[in-house]
C-alpha cells in the first residue's frame, strides 16, 4: 500500500455533513443529544463519538457575505507528535502505518491520556473516562487496506474530499491552489497525510 | 424538468430562484459545478443568502413575494434592449399572434385584466372569477389565429407584453423587491446573455415560487423569459422544476392530485355525464394543417385508459359511467379537504404516506379538524403527529371519539418498484430487504382493501356496487377466490404500458392480442388497446422493463445517457427538442446539439415527433405539439388568474398599499379569510403593526419532509436538533435577541417557539421607503420526538430528542389561484423573547 492522503477542497463544500454522518455509519459512532445553541454547527465539538465535524465561518467581507465549512479531525501529520510522545511511555501505543494513517492502539489506555491530548498541535483526540480510551479520526484504516476509500469521502457528493496517492493529492491541491487564487493557500502543509486548500489566508484564524 | 438533472452541465448560465439546490438537491450541484467548470455563471436569488448564494457568482436578496415584480423588470429589460432571440419568438412562439381588442391590461383596468367579476372591496376585488372571452386571439378563414410577423400591430402578442411589463422599471422593481437596483441590473444582464442562438439558460425552481397564491405565475414569468431567450427545448436550458420528494414526479404523472387523471388526462365532471360529452369538451381542435396539436388524440388515451380499469368486455360508455365525476364548481385540494372536515362534512381519512397534523399549512386547523373522524387510518412507517393527533399539545383524549388504526408499511428499500424523479426518469428498483416487523408494501395492502370493499359489495346490497364490482384489477397471482394474494410490481407496470385487448393491424404491421404496445403513437380511441397510462406507454415492453436499463454509453455527447433507465414520453430527455433547431433542421447550438436533420432522418434525442424540419412544408410540424396552435404561450388564456403574470401582493403582506395597482392580492384566490365562523382559524394580519416580520419557510437537508424518516434518524437528529428561526443582526438587536435565546415566533394563527440564530445572512430590506425585516423557519419538526411531551410505557423514545413543533402552525390558510397550494413561503409574524 502507497503513502495515501485525504485532500479536502474547502471552495467545493456545502456542509452537507454527508461525510460526518459516514463517519458515524462506519465507525458505529453513538450519536449525542445535542440542542441548537444558536448555530447549525452539531456536535459541539469533537468527542469520542465525534471525530470529524464541520465548523462554520460566516464573515462579511466589503459587504459581501463569506461562508466556509471547515472539515475539522486528525490531520495525520507525518511524523505525529502524538506518536513521539507515546513512544516514551509504551512502544506502539501509537502507529504511523504505511498508508500514512495514525492509529490509536488499545495500549494506550496505559498512558496518562494527558501526555497524549496535550502532544497534539490541533486539540484532536479526545479521551473516554468510561472505556480509558482515547478517540479520532484513523484513516478508515480498515477500509483502505481493504482497497476502499475513506468513509467520508465515499459519502461527499460535490468532489471536496477526495483520497488517492499522496503525491497525486498533493499535485491536485497545488492545481487547485493556483486556480483559487493568490489568497488560497495549502494547510497544514505537506508534512501531513490530509490536507486542506484554503481558498483564503483568512481562515487561518478561524482554524487556529 | 423539461430537462433533466445531467443537463444541467450543459448550461451557459444557471439560476437559482424559489429554491436552494445546493443544499436541499445536493446531487445537482455536482452538475452545477460542471457547468461552472466550463465557464458558466451561477445566480442565486433568495430572501436569504443561501448555501447556493454561498457558490453563485452573482447573489441577488428580494422580499418574498416579489418574484413576478423582479422576473417582470427582466422582460422588459430583454425587450428594451433588445436581447431577446428574434426569430425563435417570431417563429415558435404566439408572439405575432393578434389578440381580441376588446382585451384590456390591468394597467388600463383597475389592476386586473378584463373579464372578472366578484366582490368589490376597498382592497380591489376579492373571490374573482374571470371571463375569459377577451383572453382570445382574432381569428382568420380556417379559424387559425391572425399574426402579423412584424411584431408591429399593437394587438400583437408581443406589443401587449412590452406594454404591460413597460410598468415595472428597474427602480420600481426595486422598490417592490428590496432588491437593490445594480443587483437588478447584475442578474438581468447576466441573464439576457442567454438570448443569443447558441447559448442556454436554466432556472432551477422549488417550492419557493409555487407556495405562493400566484405560484402558477411566478413560473408562467420565467417560462415567459425562456421563450424570449430562445432557452426551451436547448440542452443547458428549460424550465426545471426541482421536485420535494424523489417520486413526486411519479406521484403526479400518477394522478396523486384531484383534478387530474393519470397522464393529466381532465378528470370527468358532473356535468359530462356519457363519455361523447367528455371526449368532446376535452379535446383540442386546430385548424392549422402544420399544427400537430397532439392532444387531438386525447380519445385514444381516455379510452385506453378506461379499458386498463375495466378490461375488454365491458363498454367504454359503461366504463366511463363508473368514473367518478367532481362538481363542477368544487375543488377538492388539500385546504378544502380539511376545511370539510373542519365542519363535520365527512367522518372517516385514509392517511397514507403523510403527516397532515405537520405538513399542511395551518396545522391548528388541521389537528382540530382531526378530532372530527370516526376513524382514521395512518399508514406510514413510523407513527407520526397524525396517528397520535389524539394525545399531541392542547388535546384531551377523553374528549376524542376518533378510533386510530396504524398500518405499518414497507420503506421503499423493501420492496420493488420504480420512481419517477425530477427529469422524468422512471428508474426500476429492487428489493434490498424484507419489510421488517408485521410492515408491508403499500401495494398488498391496496390489494387487502379492494378484496374486503369487493366482497362487502358482493355480500351485501351497496349503491352503484358496479364500479367496484367490474374493476379488472389485474395487478398480482390471484387465489381461488379471486383475491390479489401480493401484489406484483411487474404487473402494475405492464398495465400502465398496456397492452391490444384484440388482434390490430396497424400501418400493415399486425400485433396480436394479449401483447404490450410498443408505444403510444398504437394507443387506439376505440377501445382495442389498453393503457393504464399513456405517457408511460413505451416504458414496459417486448423489450422488457425498460426502466431498469442500466447502459451507460452517452452516444450524445451531451449527456443524455438515452440507455440508462427510461424517460417519459417515448425515452425523450428534453422536452420541446424541435425548438433547439433552425427551419431547416440544423441545431441553434452546433457544439451542444439535441437533435439535429441529418440525411433526411433525426439524429439525436428521441425528436418531438419525427415530422421533417419547418422548411419541409406540410409535411412538417410546428415545435410545441402538445399546444392546439402548436406556438409556445407567451400569451395563455390556460390560467385561471391571467393570461399575463402580474405582481400581487401576498395574502399578509407588510405594505398597507400595492404599489402599482389598485388591486392588492391576487384576485382569482379562494378566500378562507372572509368566512368569520371559525374566529381566528383563517385569521389574516395584512398591514397590522402586531405581526410587522415577513417570515418564509424552508427546508434543510439533514431532514426530510415534516422529519418522520430523519427525526427518529439519531445521527440526523443530532446534526440539526430542533426548531429555529434565522433573523438578521439588525433586528435581532432592535429586539434585543442574542444569538441562541428561546424566541416565540408568532402569526394571527398560532405561534411556536423556536432557538434564535442570529446572522448576517438575512439582511433588512428597503422597500418603498420602509425598512422591512425578513425571518425564516424549517418545516421539519414535529412534537412527536420532543423531550417534553409525555410518553406512555408502550411509546417509542426517539435516541436523540428533538426540539420544537411544525412551522406550519403559522402558515397561512390559502392557496395558488390555479393549484390551490398554500402560501407557506410568505406571511406576517411577530418575533418577540419568550
Amino acid at each position: 500500500m502507497n503513502n495515501m492522503a485525504i485532500f479536502i477542497d474547502i471552495s467545493k463544500c456545502t456542509a452537507c455533513r454527508a461525510c460526518q454522518v459516514a463517519c458515524k455509519n462506519w465507525n458505529q459512532l453513538k450519536a449525542e443529544q445535542t440542542e441548537n445553541r444558536g448555530s447549525h454547527e452539531n456536535p459541539p465539538d469533537l468527542s469520542a463519538h465525534t471525530w470529524n465535524r464541520i465548523r462554520w465561518v460566516e464573515e462579511l467581507k466589503n459587504r459581501k457575505i463569506s461562508w466556509s465549512f471547515f472539515n475539522d479531525r486528525c490531520r495525520h501529520c507525518d511524523p505525529p507528535d502524538c506518536k513521539d510522545a507515546a513512544d516514551e511511555f509504551v512502544k506502539g501505543a501509537i502507529i504511523k502505518d504505511k498508508t500514512g494513517a495514525v492509529i490509536f492502539t488499545e495500549k494506550i489506555k496505559a498512558i496518562d491520556p494527558d501526555e497524549i491530548l496535550s502532544a497534539c498541535p490541533y486539540d484532536i483526540p479526545r479521551y473516554d473516562p468510561e472505556t480509558r480510551m482515547i478517540y479520532k479520526c484513523n484513516f478508515c484504516f480498515d477500509r483502505i487496506n481493504a482497497g476502499l476509500t475513506p468513509a467520508c469521502v465515499k459519502a461527499c457528493s460535490t468532489g471536496a474530499l477526495q483520497f488517492g496517492d499522496k503525491t497525486k493529492m498533493l499535485h491536485l491541491a497545488h492545481d487547485r491552489i493556483s486556480q483559487l487564487g493568490k489568497n488560497a493557500t495549502l494547510y497544514p502543509g505537506e508534512d501531513y497525510n490530509i490536507f486542506w486548500a484554503l481558498p483564503d489566508k483568512a481562515l487561518l484564524k478561524h482554524i487556529g | 424538468m423539461t430537462n433533466h438533472w445531467i443537463d444541467l452541465a450543459n448550461s451557459d448560465c444557471i439560476l437559482a430562484m424559489g429554491s436552494n439546490p445546493v443544499k436541499n438537491h445536493p446531487i445537482s450541484f455536482k452538475w452545477m459545478t460542471k457547468a461552472i467548470d466550463r465557464g458558466a455563471t451561477l445566480i442565486s436569488v433568495d430572501p436569504r443568502f443561501t448555501r447556493t448564494s454561498g457558490k453563485a457568482h452573482i447573489y441577488a436578496p428580494l422580499r418574498s413575494g416579489t418574484d413576478i415584480a423582479f422576473l417582470g423588470g427582466m422582460i422588459k429589460y430583454i425587450i428594451d434592449n433588445n436581447l431577446f432571440f428574434e426569430e425563435y419568438v417570431k417563429e415558435y412562439t404566439n408572439a405575432s399572434f393578434l389578440v381580441n381588442p376588446d382585451f384590456k391590461l390591468p394597467a388600463d383596468n383597475e389592476g386586473v385584466f378584463s373579464g372578472l367579476t366578484g366582490i368589490k372591496t376597498n382592497e380591489g376585488i376579492l373571490d374573482g372569477k374571470y371571463d375569459k372571452s377577451t383572453w382570445a386571439f382574432q381569428k382568420g378563414d380556417n379559424g387559425t389565429p391572425k399574426k402579423d410577423p412584424t411584431l408591429a400591430d399593437p394587438n400583437c402578442v408581443f406589443q401587449l407584453l412590452k406594454k404591460h411589463f413597460s410598468r415595472y422599471t428597474p427602480d420600481l422593481v426595486s422598490q417592490i423587491t428590496g432588491t437593490p437596483e445594480d443587483n437588478l441590473l447584475q442578474v438581468y444582464k447576466a441573464y439576457g446573455k442567454t438570448g443569443k442562438a447558441n447559448k442556454a439558460g436554466t432556472i432551477m425552481y422549488a417550492m419557493g415560487w409555487t407556495q405562493h397564491t400566484v405560484g402558477t405565475q411566478n413560473i408562467r414569468t420565467m417560462a415567459i423569459i425562456q421563450l424570449l431567450l430562445g432557452n426551451m427545448g436547448m440542452a443547458g436550458g428549460g424550465v426545471n422544476a426541482l421536485r420535494g420528494e424523489s417520486n413526486v414526479q411519479g406521484s403526479t404523472d400518477h394522478a396523486l392530485l384531484f383534478h387530474i387523471l393519470p397522464g393529466y388526462l381532465k378528470t370527468p365532471k358532473a356535468s359530462q355525464q356519457n363519455y361523447q360529452d367528455y371526449i368532446a369538451a376535452v379535446t383540442p381542435r386546430s385548424g392549422d394543417a402544420i399544427s400537430a396539436n397532439w392532444w387531438q388524440n386525447y380519445p385514444k388515451y381516455s379510452a385506453s385508459l378506461l379499458k386498463e380499469f375495466y378490461g375488454k368486455d365491458v363498454s367504454l360508455d359503461d366504463a366511463y359511467h363508473y368514473f367518478p365525476k367532481i362538481d363542477d364548481t368544487e375543488n377538492y385540494s388539500w385546504l378544502t379537504i380539511f376545511d370539510q372536515l373542519y365542519h363535520n362534512k365527512f367522518s372517516g381519512l385514509l392517511s397514507w404516506g403523510q403527516n397532515p397534523a405537520c405538513s399542511g399549512a395551518n396545522a391548528n386547523k388541521t389537528r382540530k379538524a382531526l378530532t372530527n373522524l370516526d376513524w382514521l387510518v395512518n399508514v406510514n412507517l413510523f407513527d407520526n403527529e397524525t396517528g397520535s393527533f389524539w394525545k399531541g399539545p392542547g388535546m384531551d383524549p377523553e374528549k376524542i371519539k376518533t378510533e386510530v388504526f396504524m398500518l405499518p408499511c414497507a420503506a421503499s428499500f423493501e420492496k420493488e418498484g420504480s420512481i419517477t424523479n425530477s427529469g422524468r426518469w422512471m428508474q426500476w428498483r429492487y428489493k434490498a430487504t424484507e419489510p421488517s416487523g408485521q410492515s408491508r408494501p403499500d401495494g398488498d395492502i391496496i390489494c387487502d382493501l379492494f378484496n374486503r370493499l369487493r366482497h362487502l359489495y358482493q355480500t351485501n346490497e351497496g349503491a352503484f356496487a358496479a364500479p367496484i364490482l367490474k374493476l379488472k384489477w389485474h395487478y398480482g397471482p390471484k387465489d381461488r377466490k379471486g383475491n390479489i394474494k401480493h401484489m406484483d410490481p411487474h404487473m402494475v407496470a405492464r398495465e400502465i404500458n398496456g397492452y391490444f385487448l384484440e388482434d390490430k393491424i396497424i400501418k400493415g404491421k399486425l400485433y396480436n392480442k394479449g401483447t404490450l404496445v410498443p408505444s403510444f403513437a398504437y394507443l387506439q380511441d376505440d377501445g382495442s388497446t389498453s393503457s393504464g397510462n399513456w405517457l408511460y406507454c413505451n416504458s414496459y415492453t417486448k423489450e422488457g422493463n425498460m426502466a431498469a436499463r442500466k447502459i451507460k454509453a452517452d452516444p450524445s455527447g451531451i449527456g443524455l445517457y438515452s440507455g440508462w433507465a427510461w424517460c417519459w414520453p417515448v425515452n425523450r430527455r428534453i422536452l420541446y427538442n424541435r425548438a433547439s433547431v433552425d427551419k431547416i433542421g440544423k441545431p441553434w447550438a452546433p457544439e451542444k446539439p439535441v437533435i439535429e436533420w441529418h440525411r433526411n432522418v433525426w439524429r439525436g434525442d428521441v425528436p418531438d415527433g419525427g415530422w421533417p424540419p419547418l422548411s419541409k412544408g406540410t409535411k412538417s410540424r410546428y415545435p410545441f405539439i402538445m399546444l392546439p396552435e402548436g406556438h409556445a404561450h407567451i400569451f395563455g388564456s390556460g390560467c385561471t388568474d391571467g393570461p399575463f403574470p402580474e405582481h400581487y401582493e401576498p395574502l399578509e403582506s407588510p405594505l398597507k398599499s400595492h404599489p402599482l395597482s389598485p388591486q392588492f392580492v391576487n384576485p382569482a384566490v379562494k378566500r378562507w379569510d372572509r368566512d368569520g365562523q371559525e374566529g381566528q382559524m383563517n385569521a389574516r394580519a395584512t398591514n397590522d403593526p402586531r405581526f410587522p416580520i415577513v417570515c418564509t419557510t424552508y427546508r434543510l437537508g439533514e431532514h426530510w419532509q415534516t422529519g418522520i424518516m430523519t427525526r427518529w434518524q439519531p445521527w440526523l437528529a443530532e446534526l440539526e436538533p430542533g426548531m429555529f428561526v434565522e433573523i438578521s443582526d439588525v433586528l435581532a438587536k432592535e429586539l434585543g435577541i442574542k444569538k441562541g435565546e428561546m424566541v416565540i415566533v408568532e402569526s394571527a394563527r398560532g405561534a411556536l417557539e423556536a432557538v434564535a440564530i442570529v446572522t448576517i445572512r438575512w439582511q433588512p430590506f428597503n422597500v418603498m421607503g420602509k425598512t422591512i425585516h425578513q425571518v425564516g423557519i424549517p418545516w421539519h419538526y414535529g412534537w412527536a420526538t420532543t423531550a417534553e411531551r409525555s410518553y406512555h410505557a408502550t411509546d417509542k423514545k426517539p435516541e436523540v430528542f428533538t426540539f420544537g413543533d411544525s412551522a406550519n402552525l403559522v402558515t397561512p390558510n390559502i392557496g395558488d389561484a390555479n393549484t390551490m397550494i398554500p402560501e407557506s413561503k410568505c406571511f406576517m409574524v411577530n418575533v418577540r423573547k419568550k
